[in-house]
């Protein structure tokens, strides 16, 4: 690890430049676009709850886009990737269709999960979404698991496991880390720390950003820390560690990134931390609002067209998600078992 | 078949499927080079190899969850938890994961999972290597719940298990592993999720499953000398629950216990019980009658042992109060 670990929660002008060359500046973009997306759908998503169109709970990524977008850049269509209850980013990132998470969390049978998962239970086999998991890194022995698999079977796949720092805190998340070496899983690891599990400071509990990749790399894993609030270097360090997975070995990326809502919409998050702790982090660190200063020095069309577009796509696919039908009394029965003589007893 | 006992008859399936699937592997503690505490292993590492054969780590729940990913993406692990306490440290991502992926993704995963494991008493082993957890696992909605009470199931449920689509919680007795055997039945394959009657009559019907159904025959043994004739069902499944069996038995004989090794209190004994109360009504002639064990830790020495899981004695005289309604 030769990074110095940047604390995401002071101001300070971390970013790399922009990538050079059109290819550069066209990918630039189109992490600009994926950012985009997750913003919008998140805070539409916290719309929705506000005018009680959606219910449940809801843990929103805002102002953490850039770990998911960067990460998932780094990877192809048949790649896996499990993610965590606040993982809609995750998903969206991966190419889960953004309709079918709207109709997920409006609970209607076109949603991801058929309306029957909800927010933090999206699953899209197709696009490599293995799934989000409501408990803390309990989805991470399913990457690995699956990595190995996928290979024994042919192939280059990977997976990715995305935790937080709360998820560092699980046994489960070490005992991962050993089998995953033992067995030679080629997964990816990736820790969004993002300062908070929960209401527990992650600096209480492990010391400054970096300091989880330190202990990871202690286990003979190889690990690194990049700042999430720069997209473009998330990416970079990604396919870096991309590169090493797909050759077999995997390994382990801590994401500096901040929690700038709640811990859920109903969380009385002023209890812990000052109120004006999440926007006036997000003013100084907006990972999207950093990158679009830079690419608005080149293009500032091109910004605003992107912006333009994922608006409309958003309310678009917002709508028809919110048209289509709700599941039928007997979808509530279905698939609990595979075998249909175990299905019909069910 | 040559007469074998239940551990070489579990260990003979595994080799069975190994052999016909290459998609199915063994994983857990100690299974590969020493064989398997209870040796149930022995022989799997050199015929098919450490790639089909894994030591794990000292890791319940990161190698259940591990399995679990791996059916999901279509291989068919068998997993061996070395006693049955243990996989308590890996009921999260049993219950939480396995049990419910197929349900929560609506469709999309199916975990073709066999998780082996030794439970029960009858072996000296202590509180923590002794339990009968089998109701916590029949609650569970996702699984399958498999108890094999002789040497001819243990082959044919475990092969059942390997091939099933869906997860199984698969319960042998440790006790019966060596004490055990018998022929293997010749069949084609493995028959389907019914219970069988292990000792037919037409008084009493004695419902139990696992290391309790030998218990049960001897005290049927017992009472056929007084003229009492027990009909025992050995359930092998606890979920699906082969009710069709037990009703068809209740309604010759009229009367019906229920013997589990599991503790009696909120155990699956009760569900038997309540099943029969709701939909056999009519046909009882004297109330159901439980007898499990005491909710009390299994403790070390048999003598303390019998005085908390149900023994022949105890099961006998039970019935014998009920054969006078």
């Amino acid at each position: 690890m030769t990074q110095t670990a940047a604390n995401p929660h002071s101001p300070a002008d971390v970013f790399t430049g922009l990538p050079v060359g059109e290819a550069g500046l066209a990918e630039a973009h189109a992490l600009y676009r994926g950012m985009t997306v997750v913003r919008a759908v998140e805070l539409e998503i916290e719309k929705m709850h506000r005018l009680g169109r959606m219910s449940g709970s809801f843990h929103s990524s805002l102002g953490q886009e850039a770990a998911a977008v960067g990460v998932c850049a780094a990877l192809r269509d048949g790649d896996m990737v499990t993610s965590t209850h606040r993982g809609h980013g995750h998903a969206l990132a991966k190419g889960v269709p953004m309709e079918g998470v709207f109709a997920e969390l409006f609970g209607r049978t076109s949603g991801v999960s058929g309306g029957r998962g909800g927010s933090m239970h999206l699953h899209d086999r197709p696009s490599g979404f293995l799934g989000e998991n409501a408990i803390v890194a309990g989805g991470l022995p399913w990457a690995a698991g699956a990595a190995w698999a996928r290979r024994r079977r042919g192939g280059d796949d990977i997976a990715v496991a995305f935790i937080g720092d709360g998820g560092f805190a699980q046994g489960v998340t070490h005992e991962t880390l050993l089998l995953a070496r033992f067995w030679a899983s080629p997964c990816l690891i990736v820790c969004e720390n993002n300062g908070l599990a929960h209401s527990m400071p992650s600096d209480r509990l492990f010391g400054a950003p970096g300091s989880i990749a330190r202990i990871v790399e202690g286990t003979g894993m190889h690990a690194r820390y990049v700042d999430g609030r720069d997209v473009v270097a998330v990416a970079e360090t990604a396919r870096e560690m991309v590169a090493r997975v797909r050759a077999g070995t995997p390994a382990f990326l801590e994401c500096g990134v901040y929690r700038v809502r709640p811990h859920s919409l109903s969380d009385p998050d002023y209890r812990y931390r000052p109120k004006s702790a999440g926007p006036d982090w997000l003013a100084l660190n907006d990972p999207i609002a950093n990158l679009r200063t830079r690419l608005e020095a080149h293009a500032a069309n091109r910004v605003a067209r992107i912006d333009a577009e994922v608006a409309a796509e958003v309310e678009a696919a917002r709508d028809r998600a919110e048209a289509a039908e709700r599941p039928p009394a007997a979808a509530a029965k279905s698939f609990v078992y595979t075998s249909p003589e175990l299905q019909n007893h069910a | 078949m040559r007469e074998v006992k239940y551990a070489e008859a579990v260990r003979a399936a595994l080799e069975a499927e190994m052999a016909a699937d290459e998609s199915v592997v063994v994983m857990g503690e100690e299974v590969a080079a020493l064989g398997g505490v209870f040796t149930v292993t022995q022989g799997l590492l050199d015929r098919f190899g450490d790639d089909r054969v894994l030591d794990s780590p000292i890791s319940e729940a990161g190698v259940v969850g591990f399995a679990i990913g791996a059916a999901a993406e279509g291989m068919r692990p068998v997993v061996e938890i070395m006693f049955s306490d243990f996989v308590l440290l890996a009921l999260d991502q049993i219950i939480n994961l396995g049990a419910k992926i197929r349900y929560m993704s609506n469709g999309q995963f199916s975990v073709p999972l066999t998780i082996r494991m030794p439970g029960g008493g009858g072996t000296n082993h202590g509180p923590q290597h002794s339990q009968s957890l089998e109701s916590l696992f029949a609650h569970v909605p996702g699984l399958v719940v498999a108890m094999p009470s002789n040497v001819s199931d243990a082959y044919w449920m475990l092969r059942h298990a390997i091939r099933s689509d869906d997860p199984v919680i698969f319960l042998e007795s440790k006790n019966l592993y060596f004490r055990t055997s018998g022929d293997i039945d010749a069949r084609t394959g493995p028959d389907g999720f019914g219970a069988r009657v292990a000792r037919p009559g037409g008084d009493v019907t004695v419902v139990s499953a696992g290391r309790m159904v030998e218990r049960c025959v001897l005290a049927a043994d017992e009472l056929a000398a007084e003229g009492v004739a027990c009909e025992v069902i050995d359930l092998r499944y606890l979920w699906p629950l082969d009710t069709a069996s037990i009703e068809a038995s209740l309604r010759r004989t009229g009367k019906l216990a229920v013997v589990s090794e599991a503790v009696e209190f909120c155990g699956w004994g009760g569900e038997v019980a309540a099943w029969a109360g709701e939909h056999c009504f009519e046909s009882l002639d004297g109330p159901v009658v439980r007898v499990g064990a005491e909710r009390v830790p299994i403790p070390y020495g048999h003598a303390l042992e019998d005085e908390i899981v149900p023994t022949t004695d105890r099961i006998a005289g039970e019935l014998r109060k009920l054969a006078i309604y």
